[in-house]
């Protein structure tokens, strides 16, 4: 009879925990939706960016100079490629901007107080955030893609990047809750902000795939978090196959667990210099 | 004390608040410099691999970025409030300066100074005189450039700041666009046509932030030199009508909170 006791009160109390999370999630969903022109504006935004992307590979792919690695571009161009990665990107919810008001102006103790795990809470809803932006974004890419009269892919390819998109997304926005922690040492995010943006810029192929790069460097980039966040979903646009999808899932499984693991020791490291040093 | 000179001291006090913090400094600028680095790695593999784009190569694109760079620096030293100014409106704190007799916007870009900004400011003019090549004999006309690009930055960060007057969520989305206006200079001026040349020009006017610049530098006369300084005039004023549209909102009650 002794073990059911903690075992009977641990299970509501997870429950409790996951049904909070979930409401947290469904929060961010629909904050999203209720600031619809702001959802529009990020789509034009999308747009624009895409116009810009597009017209520079295009315009590469154009030159085709000679002795360079313009041939290894695909027949299509790459703007499938940057119109997913861009999608996921722009879907990344600012999770780091909260965590930094939050600890640089001493707001975290009241959320201490509560119940729930503020950290728990306010990752659930930048999730749910991103999801909606990854709907509404989505949206947007997928009209612009009819209208624009290129070549759509394959069917199976919007199912694999569907899925890999929403993981990417879940990594995303995780190595950007590691930004925000970083409030806790440096009093603005924003190097650490920037330094992880450059990263998904070059080690996530958020401008151009990493498999173009030289076989060292591609072999670099795709164990890391950042080639999980974009690559491994826009390399589905390009070319679409089960083993690669299986292959980038496991990866995207396996930085969700890791990184949710970094985020405990680091948000425990940084509450700890907060509770003993203050803001 | 005129206008000019409470923004100045309230510049000051900015400053040296940033700098109070030496390890924070260092460790933000050390940051940024990194991150300017992460950016010329980015651009030279993209050269050493597809040469060059429409006519543009490796020299002219370190131009473009030490110019981008170094206009990120100026604002983020000495109009730092900006960056921050959609979350400062949709916190309320603007309150405070309301009952003061000098421009809230004035107060408002002289709030903050960013010490991430010294790493862009030196990183820019190192790259100004190596990478892109330019002498001293360059230099007026360099500053010039300088003076009407981070005009038009500021004037539309604050442009898209103001959109907090408005919507709860313009905080992030602020940021983003302000974000994406300084990854938008940093393309090469020839990929820019047609749809793509109007955005340049006009929502997001990197073309006036660097690009114009750039041509005046690369090629300086009149005509350059007017759609230079008539577009950092233009910017200005539409971000000055823009904001006290936004305020007159604010007075009456009407911003959202976040």
């Amino acid at each position: 009879m002794p073990s059911t006791m903690p075992i009977a009160r641990a299970e509501p109390a997870l429950f409790g925990a996951v049904a909070a999370a979930a409401s947290a999630l469904g929060l961010g969903i629909r904050r999203n939706l209720a600031n619809w022109p702001i959802m529009m504006g990020r789509a034009l935004f999308y747009l624009v960016a895409m116009l810009v992307l597009s017209a520079l590979w295009d315009k590469v792919a154009a030159q085709r100079l000679p002795g360079t690695l313009a041939h290894l571009l695909p027949a299509g161009g790459l703007t499938l490629y940057i119109g997913v990665t861009e999608w996921i990107a722009l879907s990344v919810a600012a999770i780091h901007l909260r965590l930094e008001d939050d600890i640089r102006f001493g707001m975290l103790e009241p959320h201490l107080l509560r119940p729930k795990s503020y950290l728990v809470q306010k990752l659930a809803e930048a999730m749910g955030d991103s999801l909606g932006r990854l709907i509404g974004i989505g949206a947007a890419a997928v009209l612009a893609l009819v209208l624009s009269g290129r070549a759509a892919p394959s069917p199976i390819a919007f199912v694999y990047v569907a899925v890999l998109g929403i993981f990417g997304t879940a990594v995303g926005v995780l190595l950007m809750t590691l930004v925000g922690l970083s409030a806790f040492w440096v009093r603005r995010v924003l190097p650490p902000y920037l330094i992880m943006q450059k990263a998904l810029f070059l080690l996530g192929g958020l401008f151009a795939p990493i498999s173009l790069y030289p076989g060292w460097f591609y072999h670099a980039a795709i164990v890391t978090p950042f080639a999980a966040t974009l690559f491994v979903a826009g390399d589905q646009a390009l070319a679409p196959s089960l083993a690669a999808f299986g292959r980038g899932l496991a990866a995207q499984l396996v930085w969700i667990v890791l990184l949710s693991g970094l985020i405990a020791l680091v948000w425990r490291a940084g509450l700890r210099k907060v509770l003993r040093e203050g803001v | 004390m005129n206008g000019f000179s409470t923004y100045a001291a309230n510049v000051a006090t900015a400053i040296r608040t940033s700098l109070m913090d030496r390890t924070n400094f260092i460790l933000n600028s050390f940051g940024m410099v990194l991150n300017d680095v992460f950016f010329l790695v980015l651009w030279y593999m993209f050269f050493a691999g597809f040469r060059q784009v429409g006519g543009w190569g490796l020299h002219d694109v370190a131009l473009l970025l030490g110019l981008v760079m170094v206009v990120v620096g100026i604002s983020g030293v000495f109009f730092g409030g900006y960056r921050d100014m959609a979350a400062t409106i949709l916190r309320g704190e603007i309150d405070a300066l309301l009952t003061q007799p000098k421009s809230v916007l004035a107060r408002l870009l002289a709030r903050e100074s960013i010490a991430t900004a010294w790493g862009d400011l030196a990183m820019g003019v190192w790259m100004l005189f190596t990478f892109a090549a330019l002498s001293w004999s360059d230099l007026p006309l360099v500053v010039l450039g300088l003076v009407c690009g981070t005009t038009v930055y500021v004037s539309s960060a604050v442009v898209y700041a103001s959109l907090a007057f408005r919507f709860a969520g313009a905080r992030s989305f602020a940021r983003d666009l302000t974000d994406f206006m300084l990854l938008f200079s940093s393309y090469p001026g020839s990929i820019y046509s047609g749809a793509t040349k109007i955005a340049a020009y006009t929502l997001i006017p990197a073309g006036f932030v660097v690009l114009a610049p750039v041509a005046f530098l690369r090629a300086p006369s009149v005509s350059t030199l007017a759609i230079m300084i008539g577009s950092a005039v233009l910017y200005a004023a539409i971000a000055a009508f823009l904001f006290h549209l936004g305020l007159g909102r604010y007075r009456r009650g009407l911003v959202p909170t976040g």
